[in-house]
């Protein structure tokens, strides 16, 4: 399968699931390029699959996610006995492995759900940061214990994915109200807490997340309203950045400005930040309920 | 400086009196006043004790140099479940950068954490015959009075928990937690 295949299959995949999270839909392309490659040998195998993850990365949806679903999912599957003489027989291991990782993956957020919910109680008054699909499941689940709380969501320029969810959350019956990206410090003080997706998981604690997150986490902090994450455990990256200019440029900048020769990264905006682990109260992950000194012990535990 | 009467606190002063010279405050913690019998017990031991009221505990901040207490609950992520008035001490200590000490045995750790700032489902609230007499009838009927057992106190204004496994800091208490309950058992 050549990149254009590759790149083809994801946007398809996507398209046909738009629920389904960027990094799922990738580790699909990827168990279908499993299938469909011609290599020989093992290492043939893995170098083809690192070419592919390197083609996934080359998009211009959440490659953060792409990045450490992509690597948890090789480790996953080569994490087998693999001393088969058929080649064959070692390849439909590699994908049925894969399958297994893609259910575990497909579960997280219904579990990550179930753990969330008792945190929003009935009469709360929500903060949340643009458009968020864990977040989304997070809030039916309490929607549908019966419990009552309203919701306001920032419009999250320069894509105003804020408005999608607005729509989204107006569609299940939660009363939303749709604020200012500015207007953040203003409504801080009428919320109960602070809920935000993530796009990475890093291991200080922290998270990146869409630009925006960062700020509502300072006002949150001087407020004292609890900052509570919602992620899967795919999205654990083995990163460590001490300040924002140590978050890697592909996740900050889309590829197709990062591949423009005659782009000056300085004027660029960037559509995600970082925010330090000392301004995060919890983080909701389908490996439970974490503290964010507990992260990075569980990032390593995954990853080993 | 101590609140209220927590017996692990009154041996871990006892026993230190053996060998140190130093002055206890005891808040004596209403309307149980309980911190009046620690006063008197550790007073019996030779200790140089002082009691004072609740509302004290900042005036008097200043001239201390650590404050001990003990817990009801340690909840899993390093916060304390313990008798009412200990936030407004571990604020005050906060407030003076008084270290903040929590003398307690491991089996009080908890894989629960505090849900919500909402006090029905998180604290427990007895007769408020000891806040207002029930024999001040009129009053009684024209005002709501609340009696809550127990304060959240959040795991940055603690500074260290001394149990029987050692010294540990609060954003430790993940990794206890992991060794004392099994995953699966974190619903409890």
């Amino acid at each position: 399968m050549d990149k254009d295949g590759i790149l083809q299959l994801l946007t398809e995949t996507m398209k046909n699931d738009p629920s389904m999270s960027v990094a799922v839909a990738a580790i699909q392309t990827l168990i279908e390029f499993i299938k469909l490659d011609t290599a020989e040998t093992l290492s043939g195998l893995r170098a083809n699959l690192k070419e592919a993850i390197d083609t996934l990365m080359k998009t211009d949806s959440s490659v953060t996610s792409i990045a450490s679903g992509s690597e948890l999912f090789l480790r996953f599957i080569t994490l087998t006995a693999l001393d088969h003489s058929d080649f064959e027989e070692c390849k439909a291991i590699l994908v049925k492995r894969g399958k297994l990782f893609l259910q575990k993956v497909g579960s997280s957020r219904k579990k990550i759900a179930k753990l969330g919910h008792p945190f929003i109680r009935d009469g709360a008054t929500i903060l949340i940061h643009s458009r968020s699909r864990a977040v989304l499941q997070l809030l039916k689940e309490a929607a549908e214990f019966k419990k009552r709380f309203n919701v306001f969501v920032t419009e999250s320029m320069p894509d105003k994915y804020g408005h999608t969810m607005h729509n989204e959350l107006t569609a299940l019956g939660i009363p939303t109200t749709l604020i200012l990206d500015s207007a953040v410090g203003y409504i801080m003080e009428k919320v109960d807490l602070v809920l935000v997706g993530a796009e990475a998981v890093l291991e200080s604690g922290g998270i990146v997340n869409k630009i925006g997150t960062f700020g509502m986490a300072l006002a949150a902090k001087e407020m004292n309203k609890p900052f509570y994450v919602v992620a899967e455990s795919f999205k654990f990256h083995r990163l460590f950045p001490l300040n924002q200019q140590d978050v890697p440029d592909q996740f900050k900048y889309p590829w197709s400005r990062l591949n423009q020769s005659d782009v000056d990264l300085s004027k660029e905006h960037p559509r995600v930040d970082y925010t330090p682990p000392g301004y995060i109260t919890l983080l909701f992950t389908d490996l439970g309920v974490l503290t964010p000194s507990a992260v990075s012990d569980e990032l390593i535990k995954i990853y080993l | 400086m101590t609140i209220g009467k927590s017996r692990t606190v009154e041996a871990f002063l006892k026993k230190a009196a053996k060998k140190r010279n130093f002055q206890v405050i005891v808040a004596e913690c209403a309307p149980f006043y309980h911190g009046q019998e620690l006063a008197t017990s550790l007073a019996s031991a030779g200790i140089e004790t002082t009691v004072i009221t609740d509302s004290a505990v900042f005036a008097i901040m200043s001239r201390v140099n650590k404050v001990i207490i003990g817990t009801h609950t340690v909840m899993a992520d390093g916060g304390l479940k313990s008798i009412n008035g200990s936030h407004t001490v571990a604020l005050a200590a906060k407030y003076y950068s008084v270290p903040l000490i929590v003398c307690t045995a491991m089996f009080k750790l908890s894989p629960q954490y505090q849900c919500s700032y909402d006090q029905d489902a998180y604290n427990k609230f007895v007769s408020p015959n000891d806040v207002l007499k029930y024999s001040d009838g009129e009053l009684i009927s024209k005002v709501q009075v609340h009696n809550p057992v127990f304060d959240y106190v959040p795991p940055d204004l603690v500074t260290l928990y001394v149990s029987n496994i050692g010294g540990n800091a609060p954003s430790y208490v993940y990794r206890l937690l992991s060794e004392l309950y099994h995953p699966d058992d974190h619903e409890l």
